[in-house]
Formats: structure tokens, C-alpha cells, sequence
């Protein structure tokens, strides 16, 4: 896929740039927690235990007032006790208002935030790159009329139209059995994992016009080169051309515009989870909405899966610019966050 | 000799990259005189344009000019710089080199200015040329009036200006009188129309017209020396002729003097009285155009000189120099003549680095005692070739092969990128 | 081509991109599932009740007939009546509108006072302390899910500090401006600032890292071009080379990307809206869509698309008019 020298600047940029390797270490680390979620969580995300519910995370403690009322010397007396709640230790990172434990709900957001990215990306790419090569190859009125669909695309927000879509389309989720749970290895978790369809396929639709764009940028400056020129006098048909001449030239500028993509669309679906509309609630924007209801006394709830998304599009930022850096494709920051 | 202008002793100029220091200007001494035309002439990677930004003191990060001394002729300048930097003044000159960093700033444009290569890259594409040139006149213009403040030469810019001129098209720096010279500079330079072509912008001029506006624009500060950096390689063959002899004509009208950087021999040929060649950040020859051009010494001037078809004596074939110019990194040039690889005459006194020779007296040189104009760095000033103490000619090859095993890797990566790409 | 010129065919094709977004709205009540009557009608409602909703709500006809209906209706300026309220769409839409400007505007001129100077002194200095702040803030910044920040602003500075309003709008800037030139009462303002900093900042992280990264990286690119060397030579001070020259160009492209983005400003708004209970656009499309207010979702997707494309052109005209190569 790549020619040696491609690969010498990656490896070249990589030894200079010491974010690089960092936020290689931090998208392998991120992938993996998401693969072994089952064997490295240590409790289910979903089990309520209403008796540990609200711990805080190892050391910290909170104190709470419990307002309670006795008898003393035959008058009802009204007694403020100020309790301390300190951190078990089973939940290091502390549970949430219903007892279940933070860091396993964090390392299973992990799937759904990488799952949504991955495939919601994988459907914009897709879209996109085969919409941006088409007007890009034939200009003319096809160009126009795929361009002009693209700027009314380009005119709702794409968090506004990604919200419109999924409350009005429906908040479908597809359970897919958990491969190592079936094995039997982890024994206590969910058997099955909900991926939220609706939300996969609507981020994919909002986003395929950047893709689209530098698709048709690449495909426009190919298609005035000699060898495709040469190829089409011959007679070579039009998709054997994108296939062997056109395509393969905007793989680097696509690579590097995915990962910006993935990182931009971890960013909506937590948005989207965070409004509710999602369908799964095992995401890193569920809880952060959680959370909100207990900011005065759990800050956790909110501010621990929020971390987990700041490092991880951190991570696949950094990622993002190595590649930019190594490869020069030559394109802006586009994508976008929330 | 007070006739010249410019002394440049001993300049050397690093750049300290990632690859390691690169010296690309290595001590390297010439004069510039009084309304002469003075040609640096090399391949490219020379060091010949380093050496003209290290003079105007442009050269940026990672270079850095690590010694040397620029005497610049100057009778105002060395009075007010005597009481402050007594070292840097001798007689009616000033070591630009001395003095602190915002007079050596001041010097650009009313002492020294400079053209580069590529007009087009070399003018702001968002700014009108006429506005561009008024900026030269009016920088002048305020330094004149206040010549040891620097902030005169910023006033009427201040903080609203500044986040103006980002937004809005700037025309709050410069006054109305700047306008109008500037005008009448690119009237001096001859370009049709100046007053409308003023308020264009530089991609509705031709390259050749936009040369002429840079020139405009160097003139602004009616300068003692002009350093043309490569004035005409960017142009048609045609209108390098017109732009050269704009240069000549507008040399004859102010009594300037030039320093005209070049790969071209032919336009040093036109252009030049004196001429240095420069070959691996050193200058390997220098002295009076007919001296160097028709009795060259150094094989490597030889070797320039054969490589343009003679036109009254069309030879059967042109004689290319063989092989490459180093890349300059420190670490890689050893103590000896850096021509020797490619120089068909090469001997066994060439593997230790020679100094530069009068070719007169075949003595090394040195100010006192030089008795001409023309110098050499070749033994060949100072002995005949001798075949017998010749080096044989893959000499260097298995040199570099016995050498270092990382230059070994990295050839070999290298090769394995050619195959595949 | 002249200013005047370029404007009028950027117009011409937003008019066609507005009626292109008009219907895109008007086809997603035909493609969504769900019937909006069901939505409307009570729960136990007959099979003769329901046609009775459909008739007065106009649903029964055509959809070519519905469609045309509508673009007339549109032209005067009539979206309908929310199905839920009973009050026109229009007059919603056009109460909640202010809000969601104001808090795009203030977010804005955080963003772009903050991130021009932070990416210049970011790309002047380069390797030297100021730069490491600057770059590690952008990073984080572009990194940062909006809504999250707003929530950690507000348990810091509301919950721990009391030192800002943790939800709501206040007064709007209008009516506090009003208050201060009518009565010279400045607590109006005040009230103003409290409650719009923390969606403000909110809203404006994002952008000004983003315009950090941009402008930095523009900057140095600009700075190793010729022009800067060539006006250094003719002895421009260094003021004069980094902000009248280079800092222009740099903006050239920061203005490019800026446009493009500035869907993820409205669409951040509406998130921001949401954490802090802003009264805008955005909660009241959210609460639209929940009730399938159809008058209403399309009433506020229409207005969302014709501001970003009004906005679109505003920004190709500043890209025009400080990048001459455009027009001339």
C-alpha cells in the first residue's frame, strides 16, 4: 500500500517527534481495552449494586450530611451527622448514582466510542470517496449536481442534522454476541454488546463530504496528468481508470483525513450520547449526562469518561499529525469537533 | 585602498541542521569597490547566495555566521558608531559584523539592498506593488529623519493599525510623498503606465516587469551596494537582457556598486569587472574578469569555462564536470582540497587543504605582500601537474568505501528507494 | 470581477443552496417513519378524530401540493403553527434566535481575540515556553468534547467557586443595553455577562485552539517564504514583516478552513445550549424533534441552514477582500 519511501518518512518523523510515539502508545492502548473489555473489566458495567452506589475514586473521600431524627428525653430532636464516604477499593475509579462501577463502564465506552468511530468513518470514506472521485472524474454537470448536493449537506451542522436524523429515524441498536464471553473466559459480563446502528450509520452520513471534497481534488489534478490521458486513448474504461490511476493516488490524503475523521466522530457520538440520542447507554457521553445530576455531590460520574475522551482524541490526534507531518498530503485541519 | 566599499575577511557561515553542521560559506574574503560590478559565480549549492545573505545579515535559522568581518565604507556610520564600538571602526569603515543589531538593521535599504531570484515569490501577493515600494521609500524615509530610532521607523504602525492592516488592504503605514516616489521609481525602471501598474497587485505583472519593480523597490533607499541574487535565472532569455542592462544602466546613473550572484558565466561575462567562483562554500578563484576568464588556474574555473559552448571556437564537445558538489556537512569533509574528487588533476599535495595563492608570484597569499589581483586556492599556482604524483582515479571512490558504514546503510536505503519509487 | 460582481453570484447560489435546504427539510417528514398524528392525536383517538387532525393540519393532500403550499407560505414568512403549542413556528423560532447569536457571536470573538495573537506569539517564539503552552493547549482544545468542558467549568467555578450562574440565559444583551442607557443601570450587563461567559468559553474553546493551530502553522509557513526575507532586506522593521505582511497571508487560509467549520460552531451551540439550559435555537430544535413538532423541526432547520449559508457568504467576501487574486 505504501512505497519504501512513503514508509522511511513515517519511520523518520516518528524517531523526531516524540508526540508521535506517544499517541501511538495511547491508540494501542485505547484498541486494546476495547478488544479485551470483557477480561479487563473487573466488574459488569451494567450491575447495580444500590449499596455502593456514588463511591468516590481511590483516594479521594466525600462527606455528605445525613439529616436524621431521634427521640432523645421524650422531644423529637433533629440531628446533623456529617458522614465521610471513603473509596473501596473494588471500584478504583469510584461507581456511578446507581453503584456501578466507573472504570468498567469506562473501559466498555472505550468499544462503543472506537466501534462508532471506526465504522462510522469506514461508511463516510466510502461515500464520500466514491461520490468525490465520480465528480471529480467526469466534471462537468455531474460534478455541479454532486457539488451543489454537497453544499446543502455542508449547510446543516453536522451535529444538528446527525441529531435530526437519529431522533427522527429512531434510536436502532444492534446486540452483537461478545465473542469472549461465549468462550466462556469472562464469565460475569454482558453476553452480548450493543452497537447503536442508527448512530453508526447517520455519523457516517454526515461526514462523507469532506471526504468527498478531497476525494474530487485529487481525482480533478490526476485527471489531467499524461498517463491517464494515455490510458483513456487506449481505451481503458472509465472505472478500470479510477480503479488503477485515480484511487490509488488519494489514499494518502484519505488516510490522513480518516483518522482526523475517527477523532471528530468519537467527539459527535459522545455529543449524541450526551443528548440521549444514542440507544446505547454504555458510552462515555451517556455518562457524562449522568453525571450532571450529581455534579454537587459525585464529580466523578461526569468527569472520568470525560477524560477518557479528551486522551483518546488526544492520542489519535497525535496520530493524525504524524501521518500529516510524514505524508504531506497537503490538507487543512478539516473534520471538526463539538 | 579607499576606492572600496566593501572588505569581507574571512565570513563563515554554518547552517546546524539534523544531518549535522553544514558549513556552506567557509571563509571566504573579497572586496567590492566603488561602482564596480562584482560577480560570485558557482554551481548551485555553492554557497554563493548564503554568502550575499550573510553580508546583508539574512541568513535564518538553523545558519548562523559564525566569524568573520564585513568592513563596510561609511564616514557618517564610523562617527557615530566610534564612540560606542571603537573595535568596529577603522578609518572611514565599520565592521557591520560589531555592531550592535539595530544599526546593522538600519543598513539594509539605504546601504545595502538586495533583488533575489524569483520575483514573483519575492513580493507580498496580497499587497499592491506600488504599496510595496512606497513601504521601502517611507522606511528610508523615517530612518533618515531619525536615524538612531528605530521606533521612528514604526511610529504611525501602532497596535490598531496593525490589527487593521490584517483585515483591511494597508495603506495606513505609508505616506502619500512614498506613494508618489514610488511611482516614480517604477517610471525610473521603465514600466509603462506607473501610476495605474502601482495599484496592481504582483500576479497581474509579468516576471519581467516584477523584476523591474524589485528593483524599484532596491532603489528606494538609494543604496551603495545592490546584491543581485540570481537577478535573471526566473526570466526569459530575452528579458534577461533588458533586465541586465537596467542594471548597467541604472549602475552608470547612481554610481552604485553591484555584487551579481550567478550560475551564469555568460551573464558574468557582460556584467562583471571583477568576479570570484565560488565551489564548496569557499571562494576557489577570484580576481580581475579577464584574469580568471581567459587565463583560469583552478581546474574547477577550467572546468566552468569548458562546460559553455564557445561560440567562436565551437569545440567538438562541451566538457562537463564530472560528479557532483558536496553536500557541506562538517563531519564529512576532510582536511583537503574539497575539488579533488572531481579534479582531473589531482595529486597527491591535493589531500591536504590548500590556502589561496597569488597566481603571480605562486606565493600563498596574504595582503601585505600580494602583488596582484588574481588568487588561487590550487597548488597548481605554486607547481606544474605533475602525472607522476597524480592520484589514481578511483581514489576517492574506495576512500569513501573504506570510510563509514553508516554512509554504507544510508546509500544503501537510499538505493532500495530508487528501485522501488 | 469586481467586489459587487462576486458578491451577487455568491447570492445567486446561496438562493439555490437555501431552496435546496428548504427541501431537504420538507423531504425528511416524507421519509422518516412514524406518522406525526400519532404524535398529535391523543392516545385513545378514533379513526375519525385522527382524519379530522390530518384535515385541519392539511396532511391529507398531495405532497406536491403540501410542498408548493409550504414555499409560498415560506416566502411570507409563515412556517406554520407548532403542532404542540399551537403558536406560530415562526414566532418560536424567531424568540429563541437572539440567544443562540449572541452565544455564537460572544463564543466567536473569544475565540478569534484569543487564538490570532496566541498562534503568532506561538509561531514567533518558536521551541521557546510560550510555544509548549500554546501548542498543548491547542491540542487539548481541538480535543476536548464541548459539552464536557462546560460541565467541568460549572462544577468548578459554579459548584465549588459560586462565581457564575451554572445554567439559564438571564437578560438578554438587548434589553441590558437598554437598561443601562435608559436608567445608566449596568447590573443589567452584568447579569448579561455572568450567565453568557461559561457558554461562551464553552463554545469558544474549540475554535480558538483550532485558530491557534491554524494560525501557527500558517505563520511559520509564511515566515520562510521569500517576500519576508526580500521586505526584511528593504528594511522593514520586523512589527511591520509580521503583522502587515506575513499575518495577512496567514489569514487567508484560516479564514478558508474557518468558513468550513463554522457548522461545528452551530452545531457546538446547540450542544452548549443544551448543558446550560441556554433558551436558543438548539434546545428548541432538541425538544422539537423529541415531539415530532414537525413546523417547528423544519421552521428551525431552515433558519439554521440559512444562517450558515448567509454566514458562508459573509466569509467568502472576507476572503475576497483580503486576498486580492480572488476578485482581480
Amino acid at each position: 500500500m505504501f512505497s519504501p519511501r512513503t514508509l522511511r518518512n513515517l519511520r523518520k518523523e516518528l524517531r523526531q517527534s516524540a508526540l508521535a510515539k506517544i499517541g501511538i502508545v495511547v491508540v494501542v492502548v485505547v484498541v486494546l481495552v476495547a478488544i479485551f473489555a470483557p477480561l479487563l473489566a473487573p466488574h459488569n458495567p451494567t450491575n447495580q449494586t444500590l449499596d455502593d452506589s456514588q463511591l468516590p475514586p481511590l483516594g479521594f473521600s466525600k462527606t455528605t450530611t445525613e439529616t436524621s431524627s431521634e427521640i432523645v428525653n421524650g422531644s423529637v430532636e433533629v440531628v446533623n451527622e456529617t458522614v465521610t464516604v471513603s473509596a473501596k477499593p473494588k471500584y478504583p475509579l469510584g461507581t456511578d448514582a446507581l453503584g456501578r462501577d466507573m472504570l468498567s463502564r469506562v473501559i466498555y465506552g472505550a468499544r462503543t466510542s472506537l466501534l462508532v468511530g471506526l465504522f462510522g468513518t469506514v461508511i463516510a470514506a466510502t461515500v464520500g470517496v466514491a461520490v468525490g472521485l465520480v465528480a471529480g472524474y467526469y466534471g462537468g454537470k455531474v460534478d455541479d449536481a454532486l457539488m451543489r448536493s454537497a453544499d446543502i449537506m455542508l449547510a446543516f451542522p453536522s451535529l444538528v442534522l446527525a441529531v435530526a436524523l437519529v431522533g427522527l429515524f429512531g434510536r436502532a441498536v444492534v446486540r452483537l454476541p461478545d465473542p469472549l464471553v461465549q468462550a466462556g473466559i469472562a464469565p460475569n459480563m454482558p453476553e452480548t454488546f450493543a452497537l447503536p446502528g442508527t448512530v453508526i450509520i447517520v455519523v457516517g452520513l454526515v461526514n462523507w463530504v469532506w471526504f468527498a471534497r478531497v476525494a474530487r481534488g485529487e481525482a480533478l489534478s490526476i485527471n489531467g496528468e499524461e498517463y491517464v490521458k494515455a490510458a483513456r486513448s487506449v481505451g481503458a474504461d472509465d472505472g478500470f481508470i479510477i480503479r488503477k490511476h485515480v484511487l490509488p493516488n488519494s489514499v494518502t490524503p484519505i488516510l490522513v483525513l480518516a483518522t482526523i475523521q475517527i477523532a471528530a466522530i468519537i467527539l459527535l457520538e459522545s455529543a449524541l450520547s450526551f443528548l440521549g440520542f444514542s440507544g446505547t447507554s454504555l458510552s462515555w457521553g451517556f455518562d457524562i449526562a449522568q453525571g450532571r445530576d450529581y455534579l454537587s455531590s459525585s464529580w466523578w460520574i461526569s468527569t472520568v469518561p470525560g477524560l477518557a475522551i479528551v486522551l483518546t482524541v488526544i492520542g489519535i490526534n497525535l496520530v493524525g499529525d504524524w501521518l500529516r507531518d510524514a505524508l504531506d498530503p497537503g490538507i487543512e485541519g478539516e473534520g471538526g469537533g463539538v | 585602498m579607499a576606492d572600496e566599499l566593501l572588505r569581507v575577511r574571512d565570513l563563515s557561515t554554518r547552517f546546524f541542521t539534523e544531518e549535522g553542521q553544514i558549513n556552506a560559506v567557509e571563509s571566504v574574503d573579497f572586496d567590492v569597490r566603488d561602482g564596480e560590478v562584482f560577480g560570485i559565480v558557482g554551481e548551485s549549492g555553492s554557497g554563493k547566495s548564503v554568502t550575499a545573505l550573510s553580508v546583508i545579515d539574512l541568513v535564518e535559522s538553523p545558519g548562523r555566521i559564525t566569524s568573520g568581518e564585513v568592513w563596510y565604507r561609511n564616514p557618517d556610520l564610523a562617527d557615530e558608531v566610534r564612540d560606542d564600538d571603537p573595535e568596529a571602526v577603522d578609518g572611514d569603515y565599520v565592521d557591520v559584523r560589531q555592531v550592535p543589531e539595530n544599526v546593522r538593521r538600519a543598513l539594509r535599504g539605504p546601504s545595502f539592498a538586495t533583488i533575489f531570484q524569483d520575483p514573483m515569490s519575492s513580493l507580498n501577493p496580497s499587497i499592491t506593488v506600488g504599496e510595496q515600494i512606497a513601504e521601502a521609500v517611507e522606511v528610508q524615509r523615517r530612518a533618515r529623519s531619525n536615524p538612531r530610532s528605530t521606533r521612528s521607523r514604526t511610529q504611525g504602525f501602532g497596535l490598531t493599525d496593525m490589527l487593521a492592516s490584517t483585515v483591511l488592504p494597508g495603506h495606513n503605514y505609508v505616506s502619500d510623498e512614498s506613494k508618489e516616489r514610488a511611482i516614480e521609481l517604477l517610471e525610473q525602471v521603465g514600466i509603462p503606465d506607473p501610476a495605474d501598474r502601482a495599484d496592481e497587485y504582483p500576479h497581474q505583472f509579468s516576471g519581467g516587469m516584477l523584476q523591474r519593480a524589485m528593483i524599484a523597490q532596491a532603489l528606494a533607499g538609494e543604496p551603495d551596494l545592490l546584491i543581485a541574487d540570481e537577478p535573471t535565472t526566473a526570466l526569459d532569455v530575452t528579458i534577461q537582457a533588458q533586465i541586465l542592462d537596467l542594471l548597467r544602466d541604472l549602475q552608470e546613473e547612481t554610481g552604485m556598486s553591484i555584487v551579481m550572484i550567478t550560475h551564469n558565466l555568460g551573464v558574468i561575462a557582460r556584467m562583471c569587472d571583477r568576479v570570484g567562483v565560488m565551489y564548496a562554500g569557499e571562494i576557489v578563484e577570484r580576481g580581475e574578469l579577464e584574469d580568471v576568464f581567459d587565463h583560469p588556474v583552478h581546474p574547477y574555473t577550467q572546468g566552468l569555462l569548458g562546460s559553455i559552448p564557445d561560440l567562436d571556437d565551437p569545440a567538438p564537445r562541451l566538457q562537463p564536470i564530472e560528479g557532483n558538489v558536496p553536500d557541506l556537512i562538517d563531519s564529512e569533509m576532510d582536511d583537503r582540497c574539497y575539488f579533488a574528487d572531481r579534479c582531473p588533476k589531482a595529486m597527491e599535495e591535493c589531500l591536504s587543504h590548500p590556502p589561496e595563492f597569488d597566481v603571480e608570484t605562486g606565493e600563498p597569499r596574504d595582503e601585505k605582500t600580494a602583488a596582484g589581483e588574481h588568487g588561487v586556492r590550487c597548488v597548481l599556482a605554486q607547481q606544474e601537474f605533475d602525472p607522476s604524483r597524480a592520484l589514481p582515479e578511483d581514489y576517492f571512490e574506495s576512500d569513501a568505501r573504506r570510510t563509514s558504514e553508516g554512509a554504507r546503510d544510508a546509500a544503501a536505503e537510499d538505493e532500495e528507494v530508487s528501485a522501488d519509487d | 470581477m469586481s467586489m459587487g460582481r462576486f458578491l451577487l453570484k455568491r447570492s445567486v447560489q446561496g438562493v439555490f443552496v437555501v431552496w435546496g435546504v428548504v427541501t431537504a427539510v420538507f423531504a425528511l417528514r416524507y421519509v422518516t417513519p412514524g406518522n406525526p398524528i400519532t404524535f398529535v392525536a391523543p392516545l385513545d383517538a378514533g379513526q375519525e378524530l385522527r382524519e379530522q387532525i390530518a384535515r385541519e393540519l392539511g396532511l391529507n393532500r398531495p405532497f406536491y401540493v403540501q410542498y408548493f403550499d409550504y414555499l409560498v407560505s415560506l416566502l411570507q414568512g409563515d412556517m406554520g403553527y407548532s403542532y404542540i403549542q399551537g403558536i406560530e413556528a415562526s414566532k418560536l423560532i424567531f424568540a429563541r434566535l437572539p440567544a443562540t447569536v449572541e452565544l455564537a457571536v460572544a463564543a466567536s470573538v473569544v475565540a478569534v481575540v484569543l487564538s490570532i495573537p496566541l498562534g503568532v506569539v506561538s509561531a514567533t517564539r518558536r521551541h521557546e515556553p510560550a510555544d509548549y503552552a500554546a501548542t498543548s493547549f491547542s491540542l487539548v482544545g481541538i480535543s476536548t468534547p464541548n459539552f464536557w468542558l462546560g460541565i467541568m467549568l460549572v462544577l468548578v467555578l459554579s459548584v465549588q467557586f459560586g462565581l457564575f450562574p451554572t445554567s439559564r440565559r438571564g437578560i438578554g444583551l438587548a434589553p441590558a443595553i437598554g437598561m443601562l442607557v435608559t436608567q445608566f443601570d449596568f447590573s443589567g450587563l452584568v447579569n448579561w455577562l455572568a450567565h453568557i461567559t461559561l457558554p461562551a468559553i464553552t463554545l469558544g474553546t474549540y475554535f480558538t485552539a483550532l485558530i491557534t493551530r491554524l494560525t501557527r502553522s500558517g505563520m511559520l509557513d509564511e515566515l520562510g517564504k521569500p517576500y519576508v526575507r526580500a521586505s526584511r532586506a528593504k528594511g522593514l522593521p520586523e512589527t511591520l514583516v509580521r503583522y502587515k505582511h506575513a499575518l495577512r497571508n496567514t489569514l487567508i487560509p484560516v479564514i478558508t478552513v474557518l468558513g468550513l467549520q463554522l457548522g461545528t460552531l452551530i452545531g457546538g451551540a446547540v450542544i452548549t445550549e443544551a448543558v446550560f439550559a441556554w433558551p436558543g435555537l438548539g434546545t428548541l430544535l432538541i425538544d422539537a424533534i423529541n415531539a415530532r413538532d414537525w413546523p417547528l423541526i423544519q421552521g428551525s432547520l431552515i433558519v439554521i441552514g440559512t444562517g450558515f449559508v448567509l454566514i458562508n457568504i459573509f466569509v467568502d467576501a472576507l476572503y475576497a477582500y483580503i486576498n486580492p487574486q480572488v476578485v482581480h
